[in-house]
């Protein structure tokens, strides 16, 4: 193709664009809605895909409590020896002391109350696997291995149920993100599909004074293309507007579920990920619809 | 220029749109193809323009065996021809200007000779003076000018009409038709598919008529119906 060819259907598809200007306005109007809505279902998905995933890890320490007659040195020697457990990967002495002066800084009133420190020294112990908390908190029970742990405290259950809710968000969010994509594909293939029918009999004409398929289809291709980015640029802003919103209320509500969960997604991909789904969908949505109306005749 | 033998196109099985149709059209001649609506005159403007293909027989335009025409070859062989319909067929979006250098567009022309033809044809179907009116802002008598303008703007050897006076008034019709004979008179093989028995009588050309399919007539200076009939009175 010459550039000079290439220049003009360029040239084509934007004045298709102007003209067309009520259909445009309607596929550019459909477009930007079905990705919208696509777009905060993918992105709602994948944060509580995040929090589900991040929910156990709040709760991946087992806290060993000990006798108060066991010595430092005793505490020192058993935090080194369960230091070296398998699936163990960190392990923390706070000394009575310590806990102590948390807990007066913490809680002023209830530490005045009391004459004494009735703290013990306690181990704090961070698992490598989530999943292996139960086993190993189970492990540090057995009173004959362990004579100097008075009491063991774990998430238990707890990190069972997010264990179990985290693997539903992620299949059931998967699926659902599948069947959004394929029925927004849909969508915007039949809005797409109905600009191109309307102008079957342009098409026939082009035939009829000898243009090639390829002369008439890229200018609609092109045309899906621009629908497609640009009603992707705009429910990029306008999700990007929304979730500023959403994020401000969540931080206003200060559960304890819904701290500083750290996100792989920065604002900045939300734009990028829709940009390319809208600009695949509008190239597929068009050279499907184009295909039906371009038979050769 | 054309040479169809034995021609037979079926819809189905039930349809003969044509049967057994054989025909010769020698470069330079103007031909009126005849006959009441359903009698074929569309469906054999197709085959020449490769729309349909014979179910039987063979069909030469230009030297060019069209049951045999792979399907990538028809968009080279339809840029020398030029095709007019009744319905104008114009694109709506399109000022008259640029319609009418969509012809040249397809065929990669430089836009300087876009620029240098597109006003020459224009001039010379009176419609110089519009090249920046959009279709629907035309009268139908201009639309149809503006569709030869763009069937002649490739030099075509071959124009072919497909009833081209159907949405047209009488004056109109006639103009339109005396622009197709100036046409033909510049070199141009022209093939007029018409149930427009003024326009036909007027023109006094070579007249192939056509009826449930079947050519049942063809005579050289003819006249819509036969000369035997017009000197009939006519019965209700």
């Amino acid at each position: 193709m010459r550039l000079s060819s290439l220049g003009f259907l360029l040239h084509e598809a934007w004045l298709n664009i102007r003209r067309n200007g009520l259909m445009s306005l309607a596929t550019l109007g459909t477009v930007t809605v079905a990705l919208t809505v696509l777009g905060a279902s993918l992105w709602t998905i994948f944060r509580l895909s995040e929090y589900a995933q991040f929910q156990p890890r709040r709760f991946d320490r087992i806290d060993l409590f000990l006798l108060p007659d066991v010595s430092r040195e005793r505490a020192e020697t058993l935090r080194d020896q369960i230091a070296h457990l398998p699936g163990v990967a960190r392990v923390r002495l706070i000394p009575r002391e310590q806990a102590w002066a948390d807990l007066q800084a913490s809680e002023p009133l209830l530490t005045e109350a009391l004459e004494e420190n009735p703290l013990p020294d306690k181990l704090e112990v961070e698992v490598r696997d989530i999943a292996q908390i139960q086993a190993i908190a189970h492990n540090f029970r057995d009173q004959t291995a362990y004579p100097d742990v008075e009491r063991v405290v774990d998430a238990g259950e707890a990190v069972r149920v997010m264990l179990g809710l985290a693997r539903v968000v992620k299949v059931v969010g998967g699926s659902a993100s599948a069947g959004l994509f394929i029925a927004t594909l849909f969508l915007v293939y039949n809005t797409i599909r109905l600009t191109v029918f309307a102008r079957r009999r342009e098409i026939r004409t082009m035939q009829l004074v000898g243009a090639t398929p390829g002369f008439i289809r890229l200018p609609l291709l092109l045309e899906g293309l621009f629908h497609g980015v640009v009603g992707a640029l705009l429910a990029s802003g306008i999700l990007l507007l929304c979730a500023r919103e959403v994020s401000r209320f969540v931080a206003s509500l200060r559960s304890p579920l819904i701290g500083d969960v750290p996100s792989l997604l920065s604002p900045w991909h939300v734009p990028a990920v829709l940009v390319a789904l809208g600009a695949l969908i509008g190239l597929v949505g068009s050279y499907l619809a184009i295909r039906r109306f371009l038979r050769p005749i | 220029m054309i040479q169809l033998q034995n021609v037979t196109v079926n819809y189905g099985n039930e349809w003969i749109a044509l049967y057994q149709v054989s025909l010769c059209v020698n470069k330079g001649e103007f031909v009126f193809i005849v006959g009441p609506t359903g009698a074929g005159k569309s469906t054999l403007l197709k085959l020449l323009y490769r729309e349909e293909t014979a179910t039987q027989g063979t069909v030469r335009v230009a030297g060019h065996d069209l049951n045999h025409m792979p399907s990538r070859e028809v968009p080279l062989f339809r840029r020398r021809l030029g095709i007019v319909f009744q319905d104008f067929g114009l694109l709506p979006n399109k000022t008259v200007y640029e319609n009418v250098a969509f012809a040249l567009r397809v065929t990669g022309e430089s836009s300087r000779t876009i620029r240098r033809k597109v006003p020459h044809v224009l001039e010379m179907v009176g419609l110089a003076h519009r090249p920046d009116a959009f279709p629907h802002q035309l009268s139908g008598g201009e639309q149809q000018r503006v569709a030869i303008a763009r069937a002649l703007v490739n030099d075509p050897p071959l124009l072919l009409a497909d009833e081209p006076t159907g949405n047209l008034d009488p004056d109109t019709s006639l103009g339109i038709v005396q622009l197709l004979h100036h046409i033909n008179v510049r070199g141009t093989t022209v093939i007029v598919a018409t149930h427009d028995h003024t326009i036909v009588d007027r023109m006094q050309r070579r007249v192939v008529a056509l009826e449930r399919g079947r050519l049942v007539r063809d005579d050289q200076q003819g006249a819509y119906r036969p000369l035997l009939m017009l000197s009939e009175p006519m019965r209700s």
